[in-house]
């Protein structure tokens, strides 16, 4: 018991030693259903801030699922440097998700995904309505699930994207829905005029979850200069800034749909993770606080589970109703 | 490699033929390739809680830390680097780690060492650090410098707090008996980094500095032609100045050697997974000569990488650098 509810395990090896423990959880139950697929537990990467690499250097069986870096159709080369830079709690990126297209992620990343044991959830992106579903049957049948990508807004349109259009991503989900019986996950953008229309579209063409939310169009400029920090100029805002904003999306998103919405957005710490839940998400993910702690989703994902058992719970929404109380 | 995110990315051009520290990576896009493979295995790097275990300051200059990291320690190369996080306190918030080149490496202790000079707010931070408290360490990370086959003597110019990134190689000749030569420059002659390191090691050091007027390229030229009168140096390692790696490029071309070269770039993973240390490297070496002087830099495509070829991402400072080979200009 002091050993969950103790200090973090300090090194990898710690942590990796301490999961035998961590695990001996027989009447906790944080399992969640996204389509088909049930993830043991609520808590996994985001896209673009994850890959094999940081997987190998934590307990992946103690994460839901893994989510791959955005595949597209075709390859892409990504944006020229600078592709980062860090302002006051937060970070701004124009990385233009490098990718080596269908082929060559089935070659030489899918089985490096699948070796971290967990599942994998394709992340797939496309610049127009019609390159998502072409997609996903060119993936043919990798993965556990998809994460559709419409909100990236670091690519084209100056950060506007299809996610925020409720006909245009209707028919991107419509569209992959009918090449697939693989659980789909739309990922929305942040800056939309109503999070509820684009969340209902998505449901009613067949999505199984929704992603709330993605990075927020940003531009970083030297002060000194006025010159662009990043190669692209424009970039995506992520990290603690950005949690209130996805904090009321997800709220606004929870509350328009049947379906589970999975929290993203400045989580760092376990009770981020709870106030998300506490907002109606289902499941969260975690993505820019692992540059700093490679455990950091291990870490919430350990904390949601010493949380119930000290409150003496068996679920989140005993946790949630406890905590309320 | 030092504090590489501390405050703002716009770091101005240098002045060409005058050695300034951090310099960034693209005004060397010209002339850089990676490494052709060589089927060294690395080892999977680590994170690790490395307590404090000195804190030196360095003429009001620099902060160099030993961190004990067993784990890290005993997997280190020469040339790797660890990602710093920072400490949250105070209301100060550091979201991203900084890369810092492993200075030493102590094995038999379990200790690493660091040095740092303030350029921003996580530099600033980190140098309020105690003897004591810990800072999560994650690496050995990229590949190193790499001693070629048959080399006689080593030869290593640095500047500033570049001066860490080559030191690992200063201690793996003098484990192997190789006669190397150290080039320590600085702006001023209190702010020479590795001294120490260097005289503890036994390896021989030239010190060059602006204050004294002896860190000019053409200087450093002459000197080096003139201590390399009879026999060469078998390779060149260099880090902190572009300037410097251009006077060591002209050097190796003309000695038929080959020269390496560790790189500074903005990081927030340094595994590779963030892919956002874009390097202005050409994406492939398959036309690399294997004596690694003089050969084109040209992509198997054809193609020169600015960092961002269309249809295929190019090399990343963390994965395929921080060392990269060094050519001269076609």
């Amino acid at each position: 018991m002091a050993a969950l509810a103790g200090a973090t395990p300090a090194t990898s090896a710690a942590l990796a030693a301490s999961t035998t423990i961590a695990r001996i959880t027989p009447d906790l139950d944080l399992s969640v259903h996204i389509g088909s697929l049930v993830l043991e537990t609520p808590v996994m990467p985001a896209s673009g801030c994850f890959g094999p690499e940081l997987g190998r250097l934590i307990p992946m069986d103690e994460l839901g699922a893994s989510v791959t870096k955005t595949v597209f159709a075709e390859a892409r080369g990504g944006n020229a440097a600078h592709r980062l830079t860090e302002i006051p709690a937060g970070m701004v990126n124009s990385v233009g998700i490098p990718s080596s297209g269908a082929a060559g992620y089935l070659a030489t990343q899918h089985p490096a995904y699948l070796a971290l044991g967990v599942p994998v959830i394709i992340s797939v992106g496309g610049h127009r309505h019609n390159e998502y579903a072409p997609l996903v049957v060119d993936l043919q049948g990798a993965g556990d699930a998809y994460e559709l990508n419409v909100s990236c807004p670091n690519l084209d349109r100056e950060g506007t994207a299809i996610g925020a259009d409720p006909l245009e991503l209707a028919r991107v989900v419509a569209d992959v829905r009918r090449v697939t019986t693989k659980p789909l996950i739309v990922k929305l953008p942040s800056m939309l005029s109503s999070i509820a229309d684009c969340a209902q579209a998505a449901e009613d063409a067949g999505a199984d979850a929704l992603c709330v939310a993605n990075s927020l169009p940003a531009l970083a400029l030297d002060p000194r200069t006025g010159a662009p920090l990043l190669g692209n100029v424009m970039g995506g805002l992520s990290g603690p800034s950005i949690r209130p904003v996805a904090l009321r999306l997800v709220w606004l998103a929870s509350r328009a749909v049947g379906i589970p919405v999975i929290g993203c957005g400045g989580i760092e710490h376990p009770d981020d993770a709870l106030e998300f839940f506490a907002a109606g998400a289902k499941a969260v993910q975690v993505g820019t606080a692992s540059f700093a702690r490679p455990s950091a989703a291990v870490d919430i994902a350990r904390g949601l589970r010493d949380e119930c058992r000290i409150a003496g719970v068996s679920s989140l929404a005993d946790l949630l109703a406890a905590r309320a109380r | 490699m030092s504090g590489l995110l501390a405050g703002s990315t716009g770091v101005p051009a240098p002045t060409p033929g005058v050695i300034s520290e951090r310099v960034p990576a693209d005004t060397l896009g010209d002339i850089l390739t990676v490494r052709p493979p060589t089927g060294r295995v690395e080892a999977d790097p680590t994170w690790d809680e490395a307590p404090v275990l000195l804190h030196e300051v360095l003429d009001g200059h620099y902060h160099r830390l030993v961190l004990h990291s067993p784990s890290i320690a005993s997997r280190a190369r020469a040339g790797q680097f660890v990602m710093v996080s920072v400490p949250s306190r105070g209301g100060a918030k550091i979201l991203l780690p900084r890369p810092m080149a492993i200075q030493r490496r102590h094995p038999e202790r379990g200790d690493i060492e660091v040095t740092f000079s303030i350029a921003g707010r996580g530099t600033a931070e980190l140098a309020r650090i105690e003897v004591g408290q810990s800072l999560l360490l994650t690496g050995p990370l990229g590949r190193g410098f790499e001693i070629p086959d048959a080399t006689s003597r080593i030869l290593v110019m640095a500047h500033g707090s570049g001066v860490c990134a080559v030191l690992g190689i200063v201690e793996d000749a003098a484990a192997r008996g190789i006669p190397t030569l150290a080039l320590l420059s600085a702006a001023m002659r209190s702010a020479v980094v590795g001294e120490r390191d260097c005289a503890e090691l036994g390896t021989e050091a030239i010190i060059v500095t602006e204050d004294a007027g002896s860190n000019t390229i053409p200087a450093i030229d002459r000197l080096l032609r003139e201590h390399y009168r009879t026999d060469r140096p078998s390779v060149i390692m260099v880090c902190g100045s572009s300037a410097l790696t251009r006077a060591a490029v002209a050097l190796g071309v003309d000695w038929g050697i080959p020269v390496q070269v560790a790189l500074e770039a903005h990081m927030a993973c340094g595994l590779g997974y963030c892919h956002g240390c874009a390097a202005p490297v050409a994406a492939s070496s398959d036309r690399a000569s294997s004596d690694g002087a003089t050969s084109d830099r040209v992509t198997s495509d054809g193609a020169i990488s600015d960092g961002a070829t269309s249809d295929r991402e190019g090399p990343l400072v963390c994965r395929d650098g921080p060392v990269f080979d060094a050519h001269v200009p076609f």
